[in-house]
């Protein structure tokens, strides 16, 4: 029962992780409708920049987030300003084909730069168990999963209080009337996409001390966020967050009781299921088909 | 003449440059040459195949790879175990890719854009992870080698030379399949449906059957190659085999050569790999993603700069479609439009298409409250109401767009029984055409392609259909724009061209929405000279207008339909006259106003 109630909470935990990546993915669709699947490279930058900046510039996890994150916004107003502004009309394919694009040059740039090695961000002290009564929790785990329920709610806030989010809210209902309103669409986008990037950056300072960074990181953990994304409905944060726990309490429960090595083609399936029984998800309204 | 000649000058020019091509890897006699271009046939073959999926039928498969690696594993595994010849293993590999290929496009073939796109690289990473995971047959992460046996037998040569001539056989095996596919029925069905998917139906284009053929083509040929590669490796491990990199990189060779034309996507592989190629070999030692940076780069580069790519953007390499129309239509003098050559069988009173009590509600909105219609053989139907009173919804009903919650449409074949419409593919079949209110032309094909496309429904012969839009576009007054895309078409053109892709289906009844909205007073006339030489050929109409002159001269009855129910059914006099429907479109007001 004690394993049992372990593997619950370790589901939890990674439900936190989980809350974390898609919430950016998932607001980016909402708003802008672009599936980005150069996603994951920009949590494997922001792995990256965290790593180099504790291991080589002295600066704690916790003091490594301000640039990250703000490396994380740049990068993604970037990209929408380059890449996925000028391909808004264009037909479907082309905007897959370009963030597919992105997403290669990006991984193959790390592979250059940094090589095939794994690296580690050390952080002794993100990794101290604290036990309570019998169930063991990772100090970094349960400080990601408690910034990833604030950034969730600290998003909805700012999307219903401030100027700018409810413009951005604007946007994603619908673009021409809001432009009509006065709303600079250019820019609500790129600060959408930066926003999205920025809690990726968040996230990856958080996670680094326990994901070892390789070039090819971004790749597993993307896919897992669009399994969340889309089983949660697409642009819907609030779904992102059942779904990162359904899928959090389900990969802990297979990497347990079934293997460790078919976890992730468990999650894998009940994606592939979603998708063609319910492509809009659990509880959303965009359809995939 | 002339435009003959300039054909055969270029046809012959291509075959010569293709040849030295060909030649020079050998000429050159160097292994690292040959080995590039063994690269070249094996991913411009890889590509092509894609992109009768990809291309096409505009479905961006990422994983592709799953194929791929069906063939390679299924030759070697096969040659393991039972000393099989991969000849026989590369056929096996193609059964199992095909039944594969129906699994996986099967259930997914409603989704779109990058829903398909993920449900492919789920499929592959599944695959992939179980691979890895399968030490007794697959050999799990390490992998599986080859035994060296060398001789044709075993694809496996001492000189790279025989290796490179069957490369280029199986190139040219899937560069035959898929021009074959493009210049026959399937290929416009493929394109159309990528197009739009409404419209597509409406002509009788079944989505699902379509698809999943061309899945299971491509897939076959994705096999074959992944077979014969794996045997030219010598060695297949999951993660090079079930590769999302390698999926990329053939849609990539794909879209960079120009996606959906026969020869973009060797092109594509012809340009881009050689290059990076050449600077993984100058830069091995410094670095190692070198070639995938700039495929990446590349693949960004050209989506941005050449959406069209290669191929599209030259238009070395586009036919003069406008020459070549323009001799048809003189190869095809107007003799008897095809109209006149249908007499007219008409039985007075036979009622051809039945609606009765139908009821579609939406939520709690009931569209269509118990309406009953009964269109009788060359009549003309009109059918009014206010906006919003549920005209376009019956007309779905009625075109099997929509299922009634509940009542019946009947229409009787040609022998005269009643059959149930149950789906838009089998309305058409059964022989009703419908227009949308909303024009939905096929954007990227040409105008000529547009109405072919209807014709096909008939016929599988391209010629045969081409002959047939000709005389439509004729008979419609499209013949100046057939070389046109039709996105290019004004609103008025393209409401014109939805009628003329229907009647290209020769329908027995048709369902006209609106047609006449946005035309000018000339088109109207015209549009209603049209109209009355089609019915006067036999075929039913049933029409949506609003343009009130249009639908006085035309229609022998009339329908009123307003808040999902009939109001009335009358005569035009009839119906003009009637309070309840000057009500229902004034409101109750004017009655005292006037």
């Amino acid at each position: 029962m004690d394993v049992f109630l372990q593997v619950i909470v370790n589901g939890l935990m990674l439900a936190g992780v989980y809350i974390g990546l898609s919430i950016g993915l998932t607001l980016i669709f909402g708003v802008i409708k672009v599936v980005n699947f150069a996603h994951g490279e920009f949590l494997m930058i922001g792995l990256y920049a965290t790593y180099l900046l504790t291991t080589y510039s002295g600066l704690s996890v916790l003091q490594a987030i301000v640039p990250v994150v703000l490396l994380l916004f740049l990068s993604g107003y970037m990209m929408q300003r380059t890449v996925i502004q000028p391909l808004l009309s264009a037909p479907h394919h082309m905007q897959i084909f370009a963030t597919v694009g992105v997403s290669t040059f990006l991984m193959n740039l790390a592979l250059l730069v940094f090589g095939a090695d794994v690296h580690r961000t050390e952080a002794p002290s993100a990794l101290h168990t604290i036990s309570v009564s019998g169930i063991n929790l990772v100090v970094s785990q349960l400080i990601t999963l408690v910034v990833a329920v604030c950034l969730a709610v600290g998003l909805h806030v700012f999307q219903s209080r401030t100027m700018i989010g409810m413009s951005i809210r604007a946007v994603a209902q619908n673009r021409d009337s809001a432009a009509l309103m006065g709303v600079n669409v250019k820019r609500v986008y790129a600060i959408t996409f930066g926003l999205g990037c920025a809690c990726l950056g968040l996230v990856a300072t958080l996670i680094a001390p326990q994901y070892p960074v390789f070039p090819t990181v971004g790749t597993y953990f993307v896919l897992f966020a669009f399994v969340i994304v889309i089983l949660g409905g697409l642009g819907n944060v609030t779904g992102a967050i059942y779904a990162s726990i359904i899928i959090g309490i389900v990969d802990s429960l297979a990497g347990y009781y079934i293997s460790l090595a078919l976890k992730e083609v468990i999650c894998f399936c009940i994606f592939i299921l979603i998708l063609i029984v319910k492509p809009t998800g659990l509880v959303g309204k965009e359809s995939g088909a | 003449m002339l435009i003959q000649n300039f054909f055969n000058k270029r046809l012959v020019a291509l075959v010569v440059a293709s040849v030295i091509l060909m030649l020079a890897p050998v000429v050159a006699g160097s292994n690292y040459f040959l080995h590039i271009a063994v690269l070249i046939c094996v991913f411009g073959g890889l590509a092509t195949a894609w992109n009768i999926v990809g291309g096409y039928a505009g479905q961006i498969s990422l994983g592709h790879a799953v194929f791929y690696g069906i063939g390679s594993y299924t030759t070697v595994i096969l040659m393991l175990r039972f000393e099989l010849s991969p000849w026989y293993g590369m056929l096996v590999g193609m059964v199992i890719s095909g039944i594969a290929a129906v699994v996986v496009s099967w259930p997914t073939f409603r989704l779109k854009g990058p829903f398909f796109s993920l449900v492919t690289i789920a499929f592959l990473e599944v695959v992939r992870l179980l691979a890895i995971h399968d030490q007794d047959l697959m050999g799990g992460s390490s992998g599986l080698t080859i035994p060296l046996n060398i001789g044709f037998e075993w694809m496996v040569f001492r000189e790279k030379e025989y290796s490179y001539a069957l490369s280029l056989f199986f190139l040219l095996v899937s560069l035959g399949v898929a021009w074959l596919i493009r210049r026959h029925k399937m290929g416009f069905y493929l394109l159309a449906i990528r197009e739009r998917e409404d419209a597509a139906r409406a002509i009788g284009i079944n989505l699902v059957s379509t698809r999943i053929g061309a899945m299971v083509v491509s897939a076959m040929l994705t096999s074959m190659i992944g077979s014969f590669y794996a045997m030219y490796l010598t060695f297949i491990d999951p993660d090079a085999t079930f590769s999302l990199a390698m999926s990329i990189q053939i849609a990539m060779f794909a879209l960079i050569g120009g996606l959906g034309t026969v020869f973009g996507p060797l092109i594509g592989a012809l340009i881009v790999l050689p290059i990076a190629e050449l600077m993984r070999g100058w830069l091995s030692s410094y670095a190692n993603g070198v070639h995938g940076a700039v495929y990446g780069l590349v693949l960004v580069i050209a989506v941005l700069k050449f959406p069209r790519g290669i191929v599209g953007s030259l238009t070395v390499f586009s036919s003069n479609e406008k020459a070549r129309i323009a001799a048809l239509l003189r190869a095809h003098p107007e003799k008897e439009h095809m109209l006149a050559g249908r007499p007219a069988k008409v039985v007075a009173d036979k009622v051809i298409l039945e609606a009765s009590g139908l009821v579609k509600r939406f939520g709690g909105l009931v569209a269509t409250n118990n309406v009953s219609l009964q269109l009788k053989q060359g009549e003309i139907l009109g059918l009014i109401g206010p906006n919003g009173a549920g005209k376009t919804t019956l007309f779905n009903l009625l075109s099997g767009f929509l299922k009634p919650n509940s009542g019946t449409v009947r229409l009787m074949n040609e022998n005269g029984e009643p059959v149930q419409i149950v789906s838009p593919t089998q309305c058409a079949r059964l022989g009703i055409g419908r227009t949308f209110q909303i024009a939905q032309p096929f954007s990227g094909l040409s105008v000529l392609e547009n109405i072919m496309l209807g014709a096909f429904l008939h016929t599988r012969d391209v010629p045969e259909a081409e002959r047939v839009a000709l005389d439509v576009a004729r008979l419609t007054g499209m013949e100046s724009h057939l070389s046109k895309p039709a996105s290019e078409l004004t609103v008025g053109g393209m409401k014109r061209l939805e009628v003329a892709r229907t009647l290209a289906t020769r329908p027995r009844v048709l369902l006209l929405d609106e047609v006449m909205a946005g035309l000018s007073p000339t088109d109207i006339d015209q549009a209603i000279t049209l109209i009355r030489q089609i019915r006067d050929t036999g075929v039913s109409v049933l029409m949506i207008e609003h343009q009130m002159r249009a639908t006085m001269a035309l229609c022998d009855r009339i329908i009123v339909v307003d808040a999902g129910a009939v109001l009335m059914e009358g005569s035009p006099d009839e119906v003009v006259n009637n309070e309840k429907v000057i009500e229902a479109y004034l409101g109750s007001g004017y009655k005292n106003a006037a």
